[in-house]
């Protein structure tokens, strides 16, 4: 495995990336349960949703309560196109992500213009209102009732056959997909003047204005691509299940996002999605304890808080990376001596 | 319709003043330490579920299950002061909304498995039948419930205003610096200004717990309700929450003669109205 550990950083770089889109490939064919499968393509959609949700609250510095209502916004969208027009996720997809994405600029235009606790409590608002609106619109949305039923897509292509992503193994890539082209949309966006600009808002807003840095323009771009994302995972999300119902818009959902950027670090590209995969499968593998399970969520969202308000990322590079480093120079002068 | 309003006006009233109860201590707790509490609905919660263990468990009459309910929350508020709101005092904004969030999951599910998910009522010595005043059809409960809250809130104000804890406790609110300045005990007024808000939360569950039902998803609603007060009355104002609370049980109250599938969200819409264009509440003169 040395190679992989290659001194120039250039070639180590280049290896990196095949190699994690190997192992993504393999995954599905390696044996796993239905169920484990099942379980990772949720880990990916909530891996679009921690991602762009780190990118707002993160690197804007914006605390949003309302990405669950983007979310929700996305499946609803995806659903209705699906019901009342038999439109496939393949015209629902993208048209989850813009009428999210256009919902994003209307709120956007009134919300960030105000900050801290003031932006808070007015994104759940908007949220607890949207799902007032998926009770109470029965005729459009079936109210508690929910839509079921939203088929899969099937993708023909000529001359070499259809893929039924009613498989999940199919669907698996699919998720992935997203979760990929997510991950990297943040992640240029991030390493971009936009997101100097965001973390200029996030650091010292006067300061940043007063060097000529829109911080309502950076603001809105960052809630607006987020949105967008949350959207898109709504879409994935209503065709994976087949199921939506007003529940998508409830306080757990925004929880469980808040609590997979938290913990996995905020500000950090990689934080999100380990948090993402570890929030999927840890309360799966803890239904021993069903009972205390949200309890201990809460426990590890508070001790995070408190102990490592930079995530469990930081625990790695700041704690045991240097501690593992520390320990292989001092076993390297041991052996010289 | 008409010669049913003072009987919605009365429900509302009723309604908000528990809405009122549990947001003083919001926006004590906000002005005092600038954190927004989202565990705040949970000590509505505690004071409903534990005055049900003890008066049906326990067998305690309700009037004695109240006060020793409303006492243990309050020293549950105390203690949680000491150990985790102290922390989070010079954190941002965003580190103590999370924080809060994971301790009413917590609190919220702790009690779930101590109490069970079913609601559950109350049992009182007060009687079932209805009484009517004028044009109001009420229980003795109901009445029993005002009674308590109308005074509380009085001996609130009375203490607040003409007390020297209560002066303290103010000075403490407006300008904290300036109050050590002058020895008041700061950290002992955050300590006492977050149990005395457990506390009258707790009251608010205990009340309305004997005429709906006690349950532990009831926390979180009611932590809804009482930031919509609180912003509604201007952040960190005790008259603005107590006015905003009786505005708002009356408004949904009314709301319901409009349309009852949309009652909530009048408290919403408010909220963002108020947040974007009425920052320091709807009854501020500017």
């Amino acid at each position: 495995m040395a190679f992989l550990r290659s001194p120039d950083p250039r070639t180590g770089l280049y290896l990196r990336w095949p190699l994690l889109a190997g192992v993504l490939i393999a995954l599905p064919f390696i044996g796993l349960t239905g169920y484990e499968l099942h379980l990772l393509i949720i880990s990916a959609i909530f891996v679009i949703l921690s991602s762009s949700l780190s990118l707002i609250m993160g690197y804007g510095g914006l605390l949003s309560l309302a990405h669950a209502a983007f979310f929700g916004i996305g499946a609803y969208t995806s659903a209705l196109l699906f019901m009342n027009f038999r439109l496939s996720m393949w015209v629902g997809l993208p048209a989850a992500g813009i009428v999210s994405a256009i919902a994003a600029i209307c709120v956007g235009s009134l919300f960030l213009k105000v900050r801290g606790h003031r932006f808070v409590i007015t994104s759940l608002a908007f949220v607890e209102i949207m799902r007032l609106i998926a009770v109470n619109a029965v005729d459009l949305t079936r109210g508690q009732m929910g839509l079921p039923g939203i088929a899969a897509p099937i993708l023909t292509i000529p001359g070499i056959g259809t893929i039924d992503f009613a498989s999940k193994t199919a669907f698996y890539f699919l998720a992935v997909g997203g979760a990929a082209i997510c991950v990297w949309t943040v992640a240029r966006i991030v390493h971009s003047p936009i997101g100097w600009g965001l973390l200029a808002l996030r650091e010292n807003e006067n300061l940043g204005e007063s060097v000529g840095v829109s911080a309502f323009r950076h603001a809105m771009i960052a809630f607006v691509v987020g949105a967008f994302f949350a959207g898109i995972a709504g879409s994935l999300y209503a065709h994976y299940t087949g199921f939506v119902s007003p529940d998508l818009f409830f306080f757990s959902y925004t929880v469980t996002m808040l609590v997979m950027v938290v913990i996995g670090g905020k500000a950090t590209i990689l934080g999100p999605i380990v948090g993402a995969i570890a929030f999927t499968f840890l309360p799966e593998y803890l239904r021993v304890v069903a009972q205390y399970r949200l309890v201990l969520v809460g426990v590890v969202l508070l001790a995070t808080v408190l102990a490592f308000p930079n995530g469990l990322v930081e625990l790695w590079s700041r704690w045991l990376r240097p501690a593992l480093l520390h320990l292989r120079t001092l076993r390297s002068r041991d052996n010289a001596a | 319709m008409l010669d049913l309003l003072p009987q919605f006006v009365f429900n509302g009233l009723l309604i908000g003043m528990s809405y009122a109860l549990v947001a003083i201590g919001m926006t004590m707790i906000f002005g005092i330490m600038n954190i927004a509490n989202f565990a705040h609905g949970e000590f509505y919660m505690l004071g409903g579920c534990i005055t049900y263990f003890i008066a049906a468990k326990l067998n305690a009459p309700y009037l004695v299950a109240v006060p020793v309910s409303v006492a243990a929350v309050t020293v549950l508020g105390f203690l949680l002061e000491r150990t985790v709101f102290r922390q989070l005092r010079l954190k941002s904004a965003m580190s103590s909304v999370l924080a809060t969030i994971g301790l009413g999951l917590i609190l919220q599910n702790g009690a779930l498995i101590f109490f069970g998910p079913q609601p559950q009522a109350i049992p009182t010595s007060f009687s079932a039948f209805p009484l009517q005043l004028g044009p109001i059809f009420t229980t003795q409960a109901r009445l029993f419930a005002v009674a308590v809250t109308a005074a509380t809130l009085v001996s609130m104000y009375v203490f607040l205003n003409h007390t020297l804890y209560g002066t303290a406790m103010r000075a403490t609110f407006q300008q904290t610096e300036a109050a050590a300045l002058v020895a008041i005990p700061i950290d002992r007024m955050r300590g006492l200004t977050f149990a005395l808000g457990a506390g009258l939360a707790a009251l608010g569950g205990a009340l309305l717990g004997a005429i709906f039902f006690v349950q532990p998803a009831m926390g979180a609603t009611e932590s809804l309700k009482a930031f919509i007060v609180v912003i509604l009355g201007g952040l960190g104002s005790i008259p603005g929450s107590i006015v905003g609370g009786i505005f708002l049980g009356v408004a949904e109250s009314l709301g319901t003669l409009v349309s009852s599938a949309y009652k909530d969200a009048i408290g919403f819409v408010l909220v963002i109205i108020v947040m974007l264009y009425r920052p320091d509440g709807l009854f501020k003169k500017s």
